[in-house]
């Protein structure tokens, strides 16, 4: 069942998506985003709103305004041959409706990261041992990493959600510990949140890292026994650190989607990203340009993760092994 | 007499139905080295693997400079220290250098520290003249050399038995020779070593026995003159002639 | 604390079994419907990625990056209530789907046909066949087999995924679910999930099998596997 052996595929797709994204007009606006982002967060989280009031924008709308009407009434007066400019005057619209949410959706970018590197984090740190069981282990212990990983891969992730948020007494649980939903700590249902995508996380980083330590050859193993390591020292030293590189490419797949559906969040009252332009959306009625907005930030975010993986990748990359070189 | 460094007595192994070592037995002295021939599928791996217990046999036992180490209670992690493996593909741990594999067993078996281990690194890959490659990764190096660093690593455990398993089947035959040099000094230091291999070269220069394993029985053994010049078993002569034949376009 | 699941709670779910079942077919059809139009879209410009040039191969790759790098989430709720593409949610729901999964498909296609041996298009070429001819006759064939797997993975995503449709308010398994739990059953919570989970979980596993088969099937006897 799966298709661990769909890799391949995978990693081409994340070199595509980088060759595209690696150009230097991308690199200057990823750049600015994330500058705009720390500045933002520094100023509400850190400085109490000291450099600009709390979810007030940095940016006057009305510049923006002045030129996209200007340039409207400059398209008009062109006639049929003014569409160019038109489309301009359009952006600048876009950029002057845009503004005003901008901090607000900072904010919930804010949870968005969070909730994923927490889901990958955690994931990661069930899915080696989940992965060296399906390899190594006995019947029993294979047996129930499968049964864990086919049950969380078989069912949808939202499902995964509801369950842990409608039909446990987790988020009474989480409710009751002290400092949750207190100051920096956000409430309860973005630690069940967190608690759903480090299981679902867990069992698809496990399909990958699984599937790159079978790709590790036998003899390495057998080698590693010969000069009097243990078993389970071998695969530490010997196995792993080799298996590892050859996951990160299935693994940087995995924290692009995980930003991505981190946006499912929602649905259990978590205010990350896509929460916050639903929002606002549906006060304003502004669907168009806030998910057009709210889909920049996640593209942002996807392209931002890919360029680190690939920074990543190169900084532990050994000659001969995994990715690079073969 | 002292104890022979290594015994095998009697020793049966079976793959399934597949019967591959039939009541193996012989002895050999610290300082010897034997080379063991014999056609492909005979059980020359099988029987090495035997020795470090990367493979259990069926009955029989194996001592290890008088110790029984085929023992339920032998700490096969122990045992391994003791003996070191050289293998046909290698098998150079494929993320770290030629240094790295040298010292992991150094600091992960003998638990030396970082500065140590490196020194004493250093001096193995100097023993088999790749000090130079010590940063270079597996992938970076010739196959004879990889082969060297292979011989490093198993040295570097001070053992006192050294495996190959046909340490140079696996090279171009230009690179033989760089590997069959280091072996060679290895046998001139009196280190012990048990060879497969069919490089006849390093079998007459420097065994002290060969054996001439089939079906997974020995069916000759002795020093190389008697077994080349005058095989007592007719089935050993045509092994020896058939090699020859086979080796002849090299 | 919630109260303990009571007998009571799973009678209610067998009673409403009915309506789960009409959700699952609405799943099964939506997971259906946008398999085929990722296909339609997917295949065609996998094939621009590797024979197309110039601006509409940069465009379909763009493309491709934004849909790959949007959440599906967004794309619905943009194509619903900002676009209005459609009034119907199950058209929507296919709308967007299928395009996200033909940016998907058009990589899966995409590295199939670039793992055809360039040899193959030579001998083709070499026998008279024109290149469109040589690359539909004898690169495609290949590369649809060696694509097998990647579109089984695809096939499992997009059914897990029409969950997603629940936020358009599309009838489909998680949304009868939802509406079961809300309706005033608020304690057979555990319950209703857990048996929706168990229906897409069976779904998930029956497709694997069965594409698992097809794999079988269409595998070219002693070549090797993608
Ligand atoms: N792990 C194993 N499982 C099953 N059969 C094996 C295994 N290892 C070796 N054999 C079988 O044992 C026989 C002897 O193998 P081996 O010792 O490798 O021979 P040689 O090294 O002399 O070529 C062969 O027939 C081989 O197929
Ligand atoms: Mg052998």
């Amino acid at each position: 069942m799966g298709t661990p052996e769909s890799t391949t595929t995978e990693r081409t797709i994340r070199t595509r998506a980088a060759e595209l994204t690696d150009q230097p007009l991308t690199l200057l606006t990823v750049a600015v985003f994330w500058t705009w982002l720390v500045v933002r967060w520094t100023n509400d989280f850190l400085l109490d709103g000291a450099l600009i009031e709390r979810g007030t924008s940095f940016f006057p709308t009305a510049p923006f305004e002045a030129a996209a009407s200007a340039l409207g009434s400059l398209a008009a007066s062109l006639g049929p041959v003014g569409f160019p400019v038109g489309w301009v005057a359009g952006f600048f619209e876009f950029l002057a409706a845009s503004i005003p949410y901008l901090p607000e959706l900072a904010i919930g970018v804010w949870a968005t990261i969070l909730l994923t590197v927490l889901g990958i984090a955690l994931g990661f740190v069930i899915a080696v041992p989940l992965s060296v069981a399906r390899v190594y282990g006995g019947t029993i212990t294979r047996s129930l990493a499968l049964g864990y990983t086919e049950l969380f891969r078989g069912t949808p992730l939202l499902a995964q959600l509801f369950v842990l948020y409608f039909a446990t007494p987790l988020t009474t649980v989480i409710r009751e510990l002290p400092t949750v939903g207190t100051g920096f700590i956000p409430a309860q249902a973005f630690w069940v949140a967190v608690i759903a995508f480090t299981l679902n996380s867990a069992a698809y980083q496990s399909e990958y890292i699984r599937s790159a330590l079978n790709s590790v050859p036998e003899g390495q193993l057998t080698a590693a026994r010969a000069i009097g390591l243990s078993k389970v020292d071998g695969i530490r030293h010997v196995v792993l650190p080799q298996g590892l590189r050859y996951a990160i490419p299935g693994w940087s797949n995995e924290l692009v989607y995980l930003i991505k559906y981190s946006s499912l969040a929602s649905f259990i009252t978590v205010r990350e990203l896509f929460e916050r332009t639903d929002a606002i959306a549906s006060e304003t009625y502004r669907y168009t340009e806030l998910f057009v907005l709210a889909g920049l930030f996640y593209l942002a975010l996807v392209i931002s993760a890919s360029l680190l993986m690939e920074y990543v990748e190169e900084q532990v990359a050994i000659p001969g092994l995994g990715t690079t070189g073969r | 007499m002292s104890d022979p460094l290594l015994a095998l007595d009697d020793v049966y192994k079976s793959y399934g139905e597949e019967q591959v070592l039939s009541g193996v037995s012989f002895e050999m002295d610290a300082g010897d080295v034997d080379v063991v021939i014999g056609p492909s599928g005979s059980g020359k791996s099988t029987m090495l693997r035997c020795v470090n217990r990367l493979t259990e046999i069926d009955s029989g036992d194996i001592y290890l400079d008088g110790d029984c180490v085929t023992d339920a209670d032998t700490d096969v992690n122990e045992l391994r220290k003791q003996v070191g493996m050289v293998f046909q593909d290698f098998n150079l741990f494929a993320h770290l250098t030629a240094l790295g594999n040298v010292t992991l067993g150094l600091r992960k078996v003998r638990g030396m520290d970082k500065a140590t281990a490196r020194e004493r690194g250093y001096e193995h890959l100097e023993q088999v003249g790749l000090s130079d490659q010590a940063d270079s990764y597996p992938a970076e190096l010739s196959g004879g050399q990889k082969q060297r660093v292979g011989i490093a690593r198993a040295l570097a455990m001070d053992p006192k038995l050294l495996l190959f398993d046909e340490p140079t089947s696996a090279l171009d035959p230009e690179l033989v020779g760089e590997v069959v040099e280091v072996m060679r000094d290895l046998a001139a230091e009196g280190i012990t070593m048990l060879v497969v291999s069919h490089e006849m070269g390093f079998a007459r220069s420097a065994a002290s026995d060969i054996i001439f394993l089939d079906e997974g029985r020995i069916v000759e053994h002795g020093p190389p003159e008697q077994l080349f010049e005058n095989p007592q078993a007719a089935r050993t002569g045509e092994f020896l002639s058939r090699l020859e034949t086979t080796h002849e376009g090299e | 604390m919630p109260p303990l699941p009571l007998q009571s709670d799973w009678a209610f779910v067998v009673e409403n079994l009915d309506l789960l079942i009409a959700g699952t077919g609405v799943t099964v059809a939506l997971t259906v419907a946008s398999i085929l139009l990722g296909f339609l879209l997917g295949f065609p410009a996998g094939a621009i990625e590797v024979y197309g040039r110039g601006p509409l191969k940069r465009a379909v790759e763009t493309a491709g990056v934004v849909l790959r790098g949007t959440p599906l989430l967004v794309i619905i709720i943009l194509l619903f209530f900002g676009l209005s593409v459609s009034s119907s949610a199950f058209v929507t729901a296919t709308i967007a789907l299928g395009l996200r999964s033909a940016a998907y498909q058009s990589q899966i296609f995409r590295g199939a046909l670039q793992s055809v041996d360039e040899g193959q298009l030579e001998a083709a070429r070499a026998v008279g066949m024109g290149r469109f001819q040589a690359i539909r006759s004898v690169v495609v064939p290949q590369a649809l087999r060696r694509s097998v797997p990647g579109f089984q993975n695809e096939f499992t995503i997009v059914l897990k995924d029409t969950s997603i449709a629940i936020v358009i308010g599309l009838g489909e398994l998680l949304t009868v679910g939802q509406n079961l739990y809300q309706g005033g059953q608020s304690t057979a919570a555990l319950e209703i999930f857990l048996t929706v989970s168990l229906i897409y979980f069976v779904l998930t596993f029956v497709t694997n099998r069965s594409l698992d088969r097809l794999d079988d099937r269409f595998s070219i006897p002693g070549g090797e596997r993608a």
